[in-house]
């Protein structure tokens, strides 16, 4: 025989009006969704920023001039792009104070077509003998480098480790597949130089549509300064004696991304605060009337001997009850809704997206339920506090 | 038994159940004040059954919820089972109302989302006996002849048999005062013959009732009988 605690009479009294329950759930599951979802996106973008510049591995990025936005989009979404400067620069950058290593990319936006690629990517050339992007994580997983057939490919390349990819007329074997960073890396392959160059000189015979690349161009020159150098001043240093250059600095790009999402932040903030403003008092509404459609049966309650401070804690028991159901809805429908939705988000802001590790996930969830019970406690606490205090032959008298 | 100032406090500690010294109730209703009660004398023995009888508004409701602790006195002094109530704690006053007092209302007072034998149950929620309150509340069914209907809802059931499922609660945690107001009104004769039947009976086994009616039929069944008029209280002569 189920015991009628608290508990149950809560359950059972919120059974009573199911559409008026089901509304409360939807606000709360509404200001909870958007929270959850919102600071999950930031969060993950965050996250991506961070293990993304650890896998760039260098402080500042020399592209040629004018290709400032279309190398942090490459950098940052993956979005395929090529321009080139001559080889010579290389030998340029390195030249100036500050610069301890420098390493020259390559960049090939492949084709959508088919017949060519597999997949519209950034083919991306390294060089194995300066490179401290790729070369590093060979090392650690292939104890070796990349011959000529071979490439390591981005998490989110259509393909496994053992598989073929086929660019510009040449099929390459995977040789690995690197982790996730939720930034451009994720959609790039990645190539010796060599054999880049390889693959552009064969590509007018062998594909569809020839390769413009010269011998010795480049893309970028990956940086990495020297201990106690200072950005600005090495950025400064950088332009000025390597005319035609422009830089991009680790800490522009991440401030790119930040500013990007600065204002959906605020939109957010704005949004988020308003749904949560309106659903404790949705819910402090909607507790003022209960109390007082209730009036008869609280006075009831007491006249059989319950306490004020059982009344008290039934009608927020009933809040809490709605705001939790309210909390959990909103965390599963926002959840998904960024699962669903994530890559149109993304690409329309322009950000990269990592998801978090399990237990941020977590942490997020209860910290998500925690304000949404809390919410509920606070909006219902005036209301349960009037009920525990009627006078029970008032109460009964009124709800006559 | 006295009506009014007579027992001294002696007597009230050891015959009385039921002693209110003095009660005067009033509302404020608007600009003006509504005596509802006034300077109210009554010492009702243990184990004996009362009617109070009088207009729709001469206070007989209002006195009803004054000796329950339902109302608190603007003066005077309510002592139930020699216990002065309105000097205890919301927890005292709780726990009094739930071991020693059975309310009845006028109207039938079910939880709608709870079935009969929860309704019945429900005292015992908040009491500290440790009884099996589902055995109990089968007991009380069968005596109320409701047997067959121990899981249906209030919106299943009769005004009648909701009124007797009501009674079954006011019984659950064997009260040894019952206070009931209008428990046969809008009821057939047959449900009020059997309502009145259990009265006798659990007077019979020594509970005290006190029955506010418009009914003299009802009232009748008493052994004394009062009328309230105007907020005063008298003894009905026979």
């Amino acid at each position: 025989m189920k015991r009628l605690g608290l508990l149950y009479l809560a359950a059972q009294n919120l059974r009573r009006k199911p559409f008026r329950s089901f509304v409360t759930i939807a606000i709360v599951a509404l200001a909870a969704g958007t929270l959850f979802s919102a600071t999950l996106l930031i969060g993950s973008v965050d996250r991506s920023l961070e293990v993304g510049m650890e896998r760039l591995g260098a402080d500042l990025l020399v592209v040629p001039e004018g290709y400032q936005e279309s190398g942090q989009a490459a950098l940052i979404t993956g979005a395929p792009t090529s321009f080139y400067m001559d080889g010579s620069i290389l030998d340029q950058v390195k030249t100036v104070p500050g610069v301890d290593q420098a390493s020259p990319q390559l960049f090939i936006e492949s084709m959508v077509s088919s017949q060519c690629c597999t997949g519209h990517v950034q083919l991306v050339g390294y060089d194995p003998s300066s490179d401290f992007v790729v070369s590093p994580w060979l090392r650690d997983n292939l104890q070796r480098t990349l011959s000529k057939d071979e490439v390591v490919i981005g998490s989110l390349i259509l393909a496994n480790k053992g598989e073929q990819v086929h660019f510009y007329g040449h099929d390459f074997d995977v040789a690995g597949v690197l982790d996730a960073t939720g930034m451009g890396v994720d959609e790039s392959v990645f190539m010796s130089l060599d054999t880049a160059y390889l693959m552009a000189r064969e590509s007018a015979q062998v594909a569809e549509s020839p390769l413009d690349v010269k011998p010795g161009q480049i893309s970028s020159v990956l940086v990495k300064m020297a201990d106690g150098t200072n950005v600005d001043q090495l950025t400064q240093r950088i332009k000025t004696n390597v005319p035609g250059t422009t830089v991009i600095t680790a800490n522009e790009l991440s401030r790119s991304v930040t500013d990007r999402i600065s204002g959906f932040k605020r939109g957010f903030i704005a949004v988020d605060a308003i749904v949560w403003i309106m659903s404790l008092l949705t819910i402090a509404a909607i507790f003022s009337m209960i109390v007082n459609e209730r009036q008869r049966e609280i006075g009831l309650l007491r006249a059989m001997g319950s306490s004020r401070q059982f009344v008290f804690r039934l009608m927020l028991t009933e809040a809490v009850f709605l705001t939790a159901a309210g909390g959990i809805a909103g965390i599963f429908v926002g959840g998904a809704a960024l699962f669903i939705f994530k890559a149109i988000i993304t690409s329309s802001l322009g950000i990269p997206y990592l998801w978090p590790p399990v237990l941020t996930f977590v942490k997020l969830m209860a910290i998500t339920m925690i304000l949404a019970i809390v919410s509920g406690a606070v909006a219902s606490l005036y209301p349960a506090l009037s009920s525990s205090r009627l006078e029970p032959y008032a109460a009964i008298r009124r709800g006559e | 038994m006295q009506l009014s100032g007579g027992a001294s406090d002696a007597l009230m500690t050891t015959d009385a159940m039921i002693v209110l010294k003095d009660i005067s109730k009033t509302y404020k209703v608007g600009p003006s004040t509504v005596r509802a009660v006034e300077k109210v004398d009554l010492e009702i023995p243990r184990g004996q059954m009362v009617s109070i009888v009088g207009h729709s508004g001469s206070g007989k409701t209002t006195l009803l919820s004054l000796i329950g602790g339902l109302t608190k006195p603007s003066d005077g002094r309510v002592i139930i089972d020699d216990i002065n109530i309105w000097t205890l704690s919301d927890k005292e006053m709780s726990q009094l109302r739930n071991e020693k007092i059975g309310f009845s209302f006028q109207f039938a007072s079910l939880f709608p989302t709870l079935n009969a034998i929860d309704n019945v149950r429900l005292p015992a929620t908040f009491g500290s006996k440790n009884e099996s309150d589902h055995d109990r509340a089968i007991e009380l069914l069968n005596l109320v002849g409701l047997e067959d209907r121990i899981y249906s809802y209030p919106g299943q059931l009769s005004g009648g048999e909701q009124r007797r499922v009501a009674l079954a609660r006011t019984l659950m945690n064997k009260p040894r005062l019952i206070l009931a107001d209008e428990p046969t009104g809008d009821l057939d004769e047959d449900t009020e013959a059997d309502i009145l039947e259990i009265f006798r009976t659990i007077n019979g086994e020594g509970v005290t009732i006190v029955i506010v009616t418009h009914s003299r039929a009802v009232a009748s069944q008493a052994q004394r009988m009062l009328r309230m008029h105007r907020g005063l209280l008298s003894e009905e002569e026979e």
